[in-house]
């Protein structure tokens, strides 16, 4: 009985510590704001309407095309600083759109999908900041999601090979050879077996640097402009030759594009 | 703080008491739920199975929901003219498989799809789903029969749509999942429920497991040979160790089966695995219904596999003769244990009937 008092009395002790441990330090929390542009070169998107045959933009290959459907998911944000300082979104899924939470549909279509606002960031320097480009594994295994992945609700769900297309472009171009010129790449795939790399898993986990470090405060409302150029992966890796690769559809025919996207987005500025 | 200290044998003695009486409550209680009658609606993994890999904590099992998944299972509003629903291809009476003068899928326009439609049991344990495995969760599995131009046709939004003007489903829906919101995850949740509790262990042969029933001679024989010359593919309690095999049924490939998911040209050909449970019931047999009866698979087992680059490492014999050799005898046998695995209680369940 005697141990057990001293236990006691330790358990106690510990308590006591560890509350006013808590009560010491308080963070101070800011908000913060992403805003992403998606750009062709040094030109801004602009959608064109389906079935247009008007040709705005042009690859490195002279290839001209149009954009009518634009869009991607971004998942899983997180910020971090020189001096330690980090932010982690907050991801949750379930099948009410209440519960999802940490994923966001960037649509050219829609200029307010473009903007995401990250609150409770505790105060500090931050200086770089690390997404997902797609929904990972452990979210598509938690089954069917409300919100944005709803496909009722233009989710982006694939359902012959189960998961999300993550990053939408359609349009036609004159070089296509399918009918009426179009294009499609939808770009998906999270699955990995081993021994198989048929088998793709292109979600890209993206760590940006800022040009310039953001000071978070209480009262700041700053913003990082984020700049997706569609060149860049149309001309990376395997550029894109619409005469041959005009309809991607599978993990698989999609790889190559993944890959460029993993180097199409940069931080333009802090401001 | 220091009233505690003061008196710490007190607290303790009384901390004691009060631990003990909670588990005294938690004896009381077990015992009081194995005395009730079973809750029809409570999803119980059967102890001899895995685990199951169903994500239970995004879609707990209620009565509601499990009722709702039942009504959208029967009702033909889920596809484009109201004509097909799940139960037209799963039907309970074949252990949820097609029936047999639907070799392959008929779907809407009297469309006809490519592969067999299979029984569903144990879907709460499966890995991957379809015969070449591109839907990794419970929760995907009807909307590709739903989106499928020739099974049920109709775009999920439309679905959608039609529930939440039904005269019905909102209420039912409001009633399952506590919210007003109707969408595909929660038709999805609501179907899931209704397939969950499709648990098949209570065959013959799981009786003959926990000691109640017994096998005839020529069962027994049956499941030697079965263990000697079945078990590699058909494993476990599943029976189905969920992999992906050419079991030589072709040699060049319509449907590249596994391969159309993975692109690996060493796949071409693969399908997975089925489990064998009630299987004397699911006829026709292979993804594309090629065999009509246990005997015709069996027959192909033995003396008609085909070659080709990715068949089955198990049905290349030692020396070098394809198959896996059978008397006429060894597949009586083997067919009399393959009827034991018929869950007549599942077929029968009514909780599974139209309402």
């Amino acid at each position: 009985m005697k141990n057990l008092q001293y236990i006691l009395f330790g358990l106690i002790l510990l308590l006591v510590t560890f509350s006013a441990c808590t009560k010491e330090v308080e963070t101070e929390y800011g908000q913060f704001s992403l805003e992403f542009d998606n750009k062709v070169g040094t030109e801004a998107v602009v959608l064109s309407a389906t079935g247009s045959t008007d040709y705005p933009f042009a690859t490195g290959m002279s290839q001209n095309f149009n954009i009518q459907t634009l869009g991607y998911y971004i998942s899983r944000i997180e910020l971090s600083g020189p001096n330690g300082a980090s932010y982690s979104d907050e991801v949750s899924t379930g099948a009410t759109s209440e519960e999802v939470k940490g994923f966001y549909q960037v649509l050219e279509s829609d200029a307010s999908s473009k903007k995401i606002a990250l609150e409770n960031i505790p105060v500090g320097t931050y200086n770089k900041i690390t997404f997902t480009l797609g929904i990972e594994a452990d979210y598509v295994q938690d089954g069917a999601n409300g919100g944005i992945l709803d496909p009722s609700n233009g989710g982006w769900l694939w359902n012959w090979d189960s998961g999300y297309i993550f990053y939408k472009l359609e349009g036609t171009s004159p070089a296509s050879t399918k009918p009426d010129n179009t294009f499609k790449f939808h770009i998906g795939g999270w699955k990995e077996i081993t021994g198989n790399t048929a088998m793709t898993n292109n979600v890209k986990r993206i760590s940006l640097d800022f040009p310039t470090d953001a000071e978070i405060t209480t009262s700041s409302e700053l913003e990082a402009h984020l700049v997706m150029n569609l060149l860049d992966a149309l001309d990376g890796h395997h550029g894109v030759d619409f005469a041959t690769t005009n309809m991607v559809m599978s993990p698989a025919a999609g790889a190559d594009f993944a890959h460029n996207l993993e180097t199409a987005f940069m931080v333009h500025g802090i401001h | 703080m220091p009233f505690y200290l003061k008196q710490p044998k007190q607290s303790i003695i009384s901390l004691l008491i009060g631990c003990l009486g909670f588990m005294v409550c938690l004896t009381a209680c077990q015992d009081d739920s194995l005395q009730k009658a079973k809750n029809p609606y409570e999803f119980v993994a059967p102890s001899n199975f895995p685990e199951p890999t169903y994500t239970f904590y995004n879609n707990e099992l209620t009565e509601e929901g499990f009722k709702l998944g039942r009504k959208l299972f029967f009702d033909p509003i889920l596809s484009i003219d109201g004509s097909i629903s799940c139960s037209s291809c799963h039907d309970q009476s074949l252990a949820f498989a097609d029936d047999p003068l639907h070799p392959v899928s008929i779907g809407i326009d009297g469309l006809v799809g490519t592969r067999n439609a299979p029984g569903l049991a144990n879907l709460a344990f499966m890995k991957e789903f379809f015969w070449d495995g591109g839907v990794t969760h419970l929760d995907f599995v009807p909307i590709n029969a739903i989106e499928s131009p020739v099974e049920m046709g109709e775009d999920i939004v439309a679905v959608v749509a039609k529930i939440k003007n039904h005269s019905e489903y909102p209420a039912l829906f409001k009633a399952a999942f506590n919210t007003t919101e109707i969408n595909m995850p929660l038709l999805m949740d609501a179907l899931a429920q209704f397939m969950l509790l499709m648990v098949s262990n209570n065959s013959k042969y799981d009786a003959y497991l926990k000691g109640t029933a017994s096998l005839t001679t020529q069962e027994l024989k049956g499941l030697k040979l079965f263990d000697q010359k079945c078990e590699s593919c058909h494993s476990g309690i599943l029976f189905t160790n969920q992999g992906y095999f050419n079991n030589g049924i072709d040699s060049v490939f319509s449907d590249s089966g596994r391969a159309v998911i993975s692109a690996n040209p060493l796949d071409i050909g693969k399908f997975r695995v089925p489990s064998l449970r009630n299987i004397s019931l699911t006829t026709p047999y292979m993804h594309n219904a090629k065999f009509r009866s246990l005997e015709a698979v069996l027959n192909h087992y033995d003396n008609a596999v085909l070659p080709s680059n990715t068949l089955a490492p198990y049905l290349i014999q030692a020396n070098g003769a394809l198959g896996i050799p059978l008397s006429r005898e060894e597949k009586e046998a083997i067919i009399a244990f393959l009827e034991t695995l018929t869950d007549y209680e599942l077929l029968n369940n009514s909780i599974f009937f139209k309402d």
